[in-house]
């Protein structure tokens, strides 16, 4: 699982760079910087650097300060936590993701131990991490004049010449200063300000900055050939491992100790061999004698004759229909009509009343029209009567129209009275 | 797989978070990070990276819809928290444990008593309903209630014809058709239908019971659950041949009555035709359903489907007579269903090679129209390719096609032949000795409600018999064990058969010494008094030696043996003594060192007329000579001089030079010798 882990943010760091470098802008800058129109394909088909992406660019569109020092911290906590727990990548990372943004100030500490952690061996490591941070800032530096280069040295090993860049980069760090977006630096020295050893702090990440600057022109045209491995890896995803150990891509890396860390890039005609070799016979061809969108036409249904009944019944014979614990016993009888149903939603025991819409239990006021009279006490009376039956939840629509009747009556029989009184 | 699986991760997150978002989007741009949004904003994040354009707009809420719940629903919620429990027996004999089956035909009996006894108490309520005509249940509860089996409608009416229909009286409802004709009433074409639906059903005789036909066909099924299942096949089989269609039968007179038959009519009369073995009666009614140009129905083409391979003697002409069927059906734009589909591929079944090549072109057709295949479709297809008692080749891959496409799938039975396909794909596996594909198939059965079309108990039997017979061969002898405790004795009883395969199986792998457990179970299952199960188990006990310990229990399981052979069942005798089977477990019991035990059993030689071999006794004077016991040795060539084995004389100098011998021991044995050198 851990390696196939590892695999899948090679491919996704793959892609992402890919993407780059090939020009063929993700949907970030699609709604950033409005870059030259596009096919958004590779990353559409890795969640991982998917998410990464869009996470830049959410802080991006809320923020547009400290945005490169804060992404190093954030994936190489995502990447960790990839690698210990494969199954959620996506979700862990992107939560681990959130919880940086938070304690961005805080992680700066541990920017600069990554970078000694590079120097203390474990190169391959953050060369990983520094492809993964490469995307970030280009992203929004690529600069249109540098596209035509993509093709121009196909041989090149990139993570080679990235490690050979980070040194570079740091040598000539002063030079390069006026490489980065003066709004970056400004970002930067304001993080760094919130870091007890400020200028340390910020010239770290200015550092860091430039390495990555420097890192994707070189990666760009190294990586722009590859793209047919980039295709071949997404059509396969995690098949098994029958590739041509030859045609491995170049920017892939060997860091795990034993090597086998990944299981080696197909090309795309190994791909489909692989899969004219199983060529499954249910997709084998049809007879062609319907046609898909036939309509039928419609015969006079009379319910279920007795052919019908008797393939039921031949289906239920043919199967398995002894219960096999209590609770199937009680299906079967519930379903025999034996059992008192269990209740599924609050209107379990509604069978009579199920049909009767609510408002012939609440408005009652059209019972009272035809023969009582339009006012007086005995029309106070009975409108008093509907609303208390309004409310009344134990009775059916039916006992409370004759509830009603009765009043009606026994006005009806002391009518009498009544004209009395009111005479 | 990483990758796959965080895919769908990713699909489930964005529909969980679609409704989130909204909320969250408004704590993402006042970027208010708090720790309680921490979780969920991560869900919003990446949402918004998987619908990059959606975000931008503004999200519409979607209220998920109503979720109708079946009246079941919290039972079958309950009942899926139960999983089987190996220890235990089936749920129907759990009431009374006296009554928990330890043996195949307990299990038989018992299942079929508690069936009987419910048919017994219909068949008398509904013989005698005005005895059970109070009514205790509220609300009330019908199908408590006897049935109406007498016609209530006296008079000659529609209304009667029709209740007669419904409770399948053929012949009354004919009667009463003619009553009604004779009359001057005309009846509707839809009750005349009903009725010729009836006749043809039937054809053209009466239910075998009053009772209704469910209750029928239980006590078929009951005859078939008979030890001997096959008998109670040819019982049916032959009810078959003896209905057939006959000539100028009811359903004809009185379709020829019918001054305009419609579809429905002609669907009838094919149908039972199909059904009665009048094939090519069958075929003409279909012309001349075309002649009068109407068009047929689904059912009537299925019916055809299934009789064109009588028809036709090639496999060729059987197969373009469907071809020809089925683009009959395109014409008149009638919809093939999932059954036509299976009467395909069953008619392909016995169309040999013909078969083999269209059966998969076949299923890409109906799978283009949208019609899914149900097990039956499968178990067609895997009898087409694999035919029984053919030699396979190369065909293997059909099977593991088929459980690619299968695994993981939950059936719902749609045909009676979906119960085919567990029994025939285990066939397949045990045919081929594949035993991953076994598993596979095993691990679909408990997928879902699958369980339910493996099938009636005798299917089920089948099934675990050839599943274990698989394991026994295949499987190496931990997991097979685990297999056996799993399955033996809570849903599988062995026959005898099985178990000595599992005893060959213990042989391979040399755990000879779970013997005496085996034995135990064979006791319970019932197979104690199979002759040829019992001596291959004490062969195997007294092949090899062990050690000490396990050639006790063997000893134990021996004697326990010898009380099976010497009791009997009620006074029966069970098991005869070979001399194979009493050399065996005299052998079994020197090896334990239960000299005494083996001596008695010595004896047991005489009593049944068996020789013992010379191998046996020198065996046991090397046992006697061990502890030294003279007495025993002479006896011991008393005996066999008594048996005049030709190794006598053998056994009579050893007795002689390895024993210390009293004066008399000495001449008797003398006189052994010369004895057996006389009669030499």
């Amino acid at each position: 699982m851990y390696r196939r882990l590892l695999i899948n943010i090679y491919q996704v760091r793959n892609g992402l760079i890919h993407t780059q470098n090939t020009r063929l802008p993700s949907t970030k800058c699609k709604e950033r910087e409005s870059f030259a129109p596009v096919i958004w394909a590779p990353c559409t088909a890795r969640p991982l650097g998917t998410s990464s992406i869009s996470f830049s660019e959410n802080k991006e569109s809320s923020t547009s300060l400290s945005e490169d020092k804060e992404k190093r911290p954030e994936e190489n906590e995502a990447k960790e936590e990839v690698n210990a727990d494969g199954q959620k990548s996506t979700e862990i990372s992107n939560a681990t993701l959130t919880s940086q943004l938070e304690t961005e100030p805080v992680d700066k500490p541990e920017d600069s131990k990554q970078v000694e952690k590079t120097k203390s061996g474990k190169e391959s490591l953050l060369e990983l991490l520094g492809a993964m941070k490469v995307e970030v800032t280009t992203v929004r530096k690529i600069r249109p004049s540098k596209t035509p280069r993509m093709s121009e040295r196909p041989d090149q090993e990139p993570m080679e010449s990235t490690h050979s860049m980070f040194q570079h980069a740091t040598a000539e760090g002063s030079q390069q200063q006026g490489t980065l977006n003066p709004a970056l630096v400004a970002a930067v020295s304001a993080a760094a300000s919130t870091l007890p050893n400020r200028h340390q702090a910020e010239s770290e990440l200015l550092k860091q900055l430039r390495k990555h600057e420097a890192v994707p022109d070189t990666q760009r045209r190294a990586d722009g050939q590859n793209i047919g491995h980039i295709i071949a890896d997404m059509k396969v995803g995690g098949r098994k491992t029958n590739g041509r150990s030859s045609a491995r891509p170049t920017s892939q890396i060997r860091f795990d100790d034993d090597g086998k860390g990944y299981t080696q890039d197909r090309g795309i005609t190994g791909e489909l061999d692989a899969v004219r070799r199983r060529k499954s016979p249910f997709t084998s061809k049809r007879l062609n004698i319907f046609t898909a969108g036939m309509e039928q036409d419609t015969l006079s249904v009379l319910g279920p004759t007795l052919w019908d009944i008797d393939l039921a019944n031949q289906i239920v014979q043919a199967t398995n229909q002894a219960p096999r614990n209590g609770f199937e016993e009680m299906i079967q009888w519930t379903k025999e009509g034996k059992l008192w149903q269990y209740p599924i939603n609050n209107e379990a025991g509604l069978e009579e009343e199920a049909s009767v819409p609510f408002h012939e239990h609440v408005f009652l006021e059209k019972h009272l029209d035809e023969s009582f009279p339009r006012q007086g006490p005995v029309r106070h009376f009975m409108e008093l009567v509907i609303t208390g039956l309004a409310k009344n939840h134990h009775l059916t629509v039916q006992q409370k129209k004759e509830h009603i009747d009765w009043f009606r009556d026994y006005f009806r029989q002391k009518d009498d009275v009544l004209k009395e009184a009111e005479a | 797989m990483a990758s796959s699986c965080s895919q769908a991760l990713r699909h489930h997150v964005c529909k969980s978070s679609r409704l989130l978002r909204v909320h969250l989007q408004k704590s993402w741009t006042n970027r208010s990070f708090e720790g309680a949004v921490c979780v969920s904003s991560s869900f919003a994040l990446n949402s918004a990276a998987d619908q990059q354009p959606a975000v931008s707009s503004p999200e519409e809420i979607v209220i998920p819809k109503k979720k109708t719940w079946s009246k079941e629903a919290v039972l079958q919620a309950l009942a899926s928290t139960v999983k089987r429990d190996p220890t235990a027996s089936d749920y129907r004999f759990q009431d009374d444990p006296y009554l928990t089956p330890k043996t195949s035909s307990e299990f038989k009996l018992f299942s079929l008593s508690q069936e009987s006894g419910r048919n017994a108490a219909k068949y008398f309520i509904n013989t005698y309903p005005k005895y059970f005509q109070k009514d205790y249940a509220q609300p009330h509860i019908p199908c408590l209630m006897p049935d109406t089996l007498e016609a209530q409608i006296e008079e000659v009416s529609e209304a009667a014809l029709i209740e007669r229909i419904g409770m399948r009286k053929v012949k009354a409802a004919v009667d009463l058709y003619d009553q009604l004709l004779q009359a001057g009433t005309s009846v509707s074409l839809d009750v005349t239908n009903q009725l010729l639906d009836l006749i043809c059903f039937y054809g053209d005789h009466d239910p075998a019971q009053e009772n209704v036909p469910e209750q029928r066909n239980e006590e078929t099924e009951d005859v078939q659950d008979e030890p001997q299942a096959k008998k109670g096949r040819a019982a049916k089989a032959s009810d078959l041949l003896k209905a057939t269609w006959k000539e100028k039968n009811n359903a004809e007179r009185i379709f020829a009555l019918l001054s305009e038959p419609n579809t429905h009519s002609y669907s009838a009369l094919i149908r039972g035709m199909v059904k009665y073995g009048a094939y090519s009666k069958a075929f003409s009614t279909y012309t001349d359903l075309l002649n009068s140009r109407l068009k047929a129905d689904v059912h009537t083409f299925n019916a055809l489907i299934t009789a064109a391979p009588e028809v036709k003697e090639k496999y060729n002409e059987k197969w373009e007579l469907i071809v020809d069927l089925l683009k009959q059906m395109a014409e008149q734009k009638v919809k093939p269903n999932l059954l036509t589909l299976n009467a395909v591929l069953k008619a392909l079944r016995r169309c040999g090679t013909v078969g083999k090549s269209q059966a998969f072109p076949v299923i890409s057709e109906m799978k283009a129209l949208s019609i899914d295949l149900s097990l039956a479709s499968y178990s067609h297809l895997l009898a087409i390719f694999y035919k029984p008692g053919a030699p396979i080749q190369g065909q293997t891959d059909i099977l593991q096609e088929v459980m690619n496409e299968v695994s993981g799938k939950s059936f719902t039975p749609q045909d009676p032949d979906d119960a085919q396909f567990f029994i025939t794909a285990m066939r397949i596996c045990l045919d081929t000795k594949d035993m991953e594909q076994a598993y596979r198939v095993h691990e679909l059965l408990g997928v879902g409600e699958n369980w339910r079309l493996l099938g009636n108990d005798f299917q089920q039997n089948i099934y675990y018999a050839r599943f274990f017979s698989l394991l026994c061969m295949m499987e190496n002898i931990d997991v097979m064990l685990k297999w056996y405790r799993d399955l033996v004795p809570s849903v599988y009883y062995p026959s005898s058969n099985v178990m000595r395969d599992l005893l060959q199986a213990l042989d391979t792998d040399n755990r000879l010494d779970l013997i005496p457990q085996i034995w135990k179970d064979i006791k319970q299952l019932g197979h104690a008094n199979r002759q040829n199960l019992v001596e291959e188990l004490l062969t195997l006990m007294a092949r090899e030696k062990h050690n000490q310990e396990v050639q006790e229990s063997f000893a134990e399981c021996a004697l326990d043996i010898k009380k099976i052979y010497d009791t009997g069942d009620r006074g029966k005798v069970l098991l005869n003594w070979t001399a194979g089977s009493l050399s065996d477990l005299i052998s079994v019991l020197l090896a334990a060192h239960r000299r005494q035990d083996a001596w008695d059993m010595l004896k047991l030689f005489k009593t049944h007329n068996r020789v013992p071999s010379e191998e046996l006794l020198n065996k046991f004077l090397m046992c006697v000579k061990e502890d030294g016991d003279v007495n025993q040795a002479v006896e011991l060539v008393q005996i066999s001089a008594g048996f005049c084995l030709p190794g006598t004389p053998k056994l009579i100098q050893r007795v002689q030079q390895e024993f210390e011998l009293t004066e008399q021991q000495r001449k008797m044995l003398s006189d052994l010798e010369i004895q057996s050198f006389n009669s030499e």
